[in-house]
């Protein structure tokens, strides 16, 4: 049973990185139906924020922790002004500003390539080592408390949603379109960012992290439901525990474990596509 | 900036230098998968190349370095191999990865030039191709595998745990390890793979922890994701020791995996008790003022072996090369104490089978030598 426990803290811990990967697609699809795949690329600029800041100038943690999101807002503030708005303001197709985001993708990650050495950077645990699994959970509970109640209490958060039922609708009530995308965009990046500065104590900051972040929070989006900021959270904890639960209990030889989170996603999206919790009319 | 700096300076010495210089090609790897080795071992060949030159040269003449970049890709490299020729190298060191060697190979058989690989691992380099101007004086991955093995068989373990990663170099090597724990009678108890990009090792070690092995031996290769076994090793505290492949024999775990591989064993080609060491360790302190690691002696024993060979045949007849590099008898700073490099019976691949050691790390340093050989 200890051994359970131990595990479940672990897979909670894990499936809150996911979930706030599947967070930041989800701030992003919902008002504006864009997929960005460069939230993983984003999760990675978080964690090298963390080596920069907290490792190269060892800053305090909260502080250097401000400045990371102050600068990934910034990210995704400038990538949708360069990246995306210029195309639907043309009128492009949906697939467009998608395909511009792939691109930001590679960018993202050459850049830093070539600016970082090539091993994995280490980034420093603001608490003690054993502790670190509780602080991920805590602060995770708090931006999806925080996200929940925006979107369900605040003006604001009713114009993502009426945004997200019905684009023309919402324009012609007189909300202004382009700051929802915008601002759908630094909220999305600050999120990934957070996301990638959480786990860089343990994953280290590495250049080819992006790519696996990005599979695992579109997997626990797609098991979630872009609906409801709780989907993304549920997708996350529900991968991360059967990732980990087979691994340590399925009666299958190590190398083949890894491939029963695709066969659960495959099976989610034959069952049922639309993930566990629907949007509300 | 610093590839174009390189090459306005290669192209000048080029000009001024070129009636009296010997050319020795270097190919190395500045952006790619290789560069955490390759780089090291570069400055270790240019560290050597200026000691030889300051003490007063091969033949009387200086050695000049023609450094091209391959970034680890064969497409690249075999058409370097190519410029460097033309260029008039009497010698080419290869020190990117191993199918990028392979593929400079095509290029140094057809035009007969010597071309060595003082740290590449790869067992097919000399076995693939009938090259007789081609060498290998890094430790061959069986020997890596053996060597780990036989200081297993010493401990006398009988139930051991694996664990390795999803890359190609990572399950090769756990393949190997299976191989010999078979044939050595040592049951596999817990046979497990952390996947690329994971965030947690512990279901795997949580499984090996209730298998209840003697020892875990690491076969895997990706530093981010070892770092995680560790981390999952010490979070449950266990204590059943580790054993790990070469792959720890890279520095970087000092400083990325702090305070998690105390008391872990690798098997490395270098022992810093060795005389030749300590003298390289100083010299190398006193020439450029930084600490050089293991990485550094194969680059610069490889140029000393080729200096060695050059010296011997006493001329810069590509065929005397040829035949004073296969009958090289020489101890440089890589490999056990008294270690000599030499090719028997015609072979090509110098490093002696019982020529590397296991290591263990002493509190974040690499530390001392604990087992010799594959006896």
């Amino acid at each position: 049973l200890q051994d359970f426990i131990e595990l479940a803290v672990s897979a909670t811990a894990s499936g809150c990185v996911y979930g706030l990967i599947a967070l930041a697609y989800l701030l992003m699809i919902r008002p504006t139906g864009i997929i960005n795949f460069a939230v993983g690329e984003w999760a990675m600029l978080g964690a090298f924020g963390g080596y920069v800041a907290l490792t190269q100038y060892e800053l305090p943690y909260p502080v250097g922790m401000a400045l990371i999101l102050a600068f990934m807002l910034l990210v995704g503030w400038v990538t949708e002004r360069v990246a995306v708005r210029p195309l639907v303001e043309r009128g492009a197709a949906l697939l467009a500003p998608i395909l511009a985001l792939l691109g930001v993708l590679v960018i993202t990650r050459e850049a830093i390539s070539v600016s970082f050495p090539p091993d994995p950077l280490p980034v420093p645990f603001p608490v003690e080592i054993q502790n670190y699994k509780y602080f991920v959970i805590a602060v995770t509970v708090a931006v999806f408390a925080g996200f929940w109640l925006f979107f369900e209490k605040t003006l604001w958060g009713k114009c993502f949603e009426a945004v997200a039922l019905n684009r023309r609708a919402a324009a012609l009530m007189g909300i202004n379109l382009a700051r929802v995308t915008a601002l759908s965009f630094a909220g999305g990046a600050a999120v990934a960012g957070l996301g990638g500065l959480l786990v860089a104590p343990n994953v280290s900051a590495h250049y080819l992290m992006g790519v696996p972040l990005a599979i695992q929070g579109f997997t626990a989006l797609v098991i979630g439901g872009v609906g409801r900021v709780e989907g993304a959270l549920l997708g996350g904890l529900l991968l991360a525990f059967a990732e980990q639960l087979t691994i340590r209990y399925a009666p299958i030889p190590g190398g083949f474990a890894q491939g029963v989170p695709l066969v659960f996603l495959m099976l989610f999206l034959v069952v049922r596509p639309t993930g566990l919790l629907a949007a509300r009319a | 900036m610093r590839v174009l700096a390189l090459l306005a300076f290669a192209l000048l010495t080029n000009s001024a230098f070129s009636q009296d210089t010997i050319k020795i090609g270097v190919i190395t790897d500045r952006v790619g998968v290789s560069k955490p080795y390759s780089e090291p071992a570069t400055e270790g060949v240019i560290f050597a190349a200026d000691e030889i030159n300051r003490r007063g040269g091969l033949l009387g003449r200086k050695i000049e370095l023609l450094i091209e970049d391959d970034q680890s890709r064969p497409d690249i490299s075999a058409a370097l191999a190519r410029k460097l020729i033309d260029q008039g190298v009497v010698f080419i060191l290869s020190v990117s990865l191993s199918p990028a060697t392979q593929q400079q190979q095509t290029v140094t058989m057809e035009a007969k030039v010597p071309q060595m690989t003082p740290m590449n691992s790869a067992d097919y380099l000399t076995t693939q191709l009938d090259n007789p101007w081609f060498w290998q004086t890094g430790p061959l991955g069986s020997v890596q595998g053996a060597t780990l093995l036989a200081h297993a068989r010493s401990k006398n373990l009988k139930r051991v745990a694996l664990i390795t990663d999803n890359s190609d170099l990572g399950q090769a090597i756990a393949k190997a390890f299976r191989g010999a724990f078979e044939k050595s009678g040592i049951q596999l108890v817990a046979d497990e793979v952390v996947a690329r990009g994971a965030t947690t090792a512990m279901p795997q070690m949580q499984k090996i922890r209730a298998a209840d092995p003697e020892a875990m031996f690491l076969a895997g290769v990706l530093t981010a994701e070892n770092v995680l076994i560790f981390r999952a090793y010490k979070e449950l505290g266990v204590r059943f020791p580790i054993h790990s492949s070469y792959n720890l024999s890279v520095p970087i775990y000092e400083t990325v995996a702090k305070g998690l591989v105390d008391g872990i064993t690798f098997v490395d080609a270098y022992d810093p008790d060795k005389p030749e060491v300590k003298a390289f360790v100083a010299a190398y302190k006193k020439g450029t003022g930084k600490d050089p690691q293991n990485l550094h002696g194969y680059g610069y024993d490889g140029i000393m072996l080729v200096a060695d060979a050059i010296r011997r045949a006493g001329s810069l007849d590509k065929e005397k090369i040829r035949e004073a590099m296969q009958k090289t008898n020489y101890a440089g700073v890589m490999g056990a104490k008294g270690m000599r490099y030499h090719f028997p019976e015609g072979k090509r691949a110098g490093f002696d089978p019982n020529g590397m050691v296991v290591r263990v790390y002493e509190k974040d340093r690499q530390g001392r030598v604990v087992y010799v050989g594959q006896k």
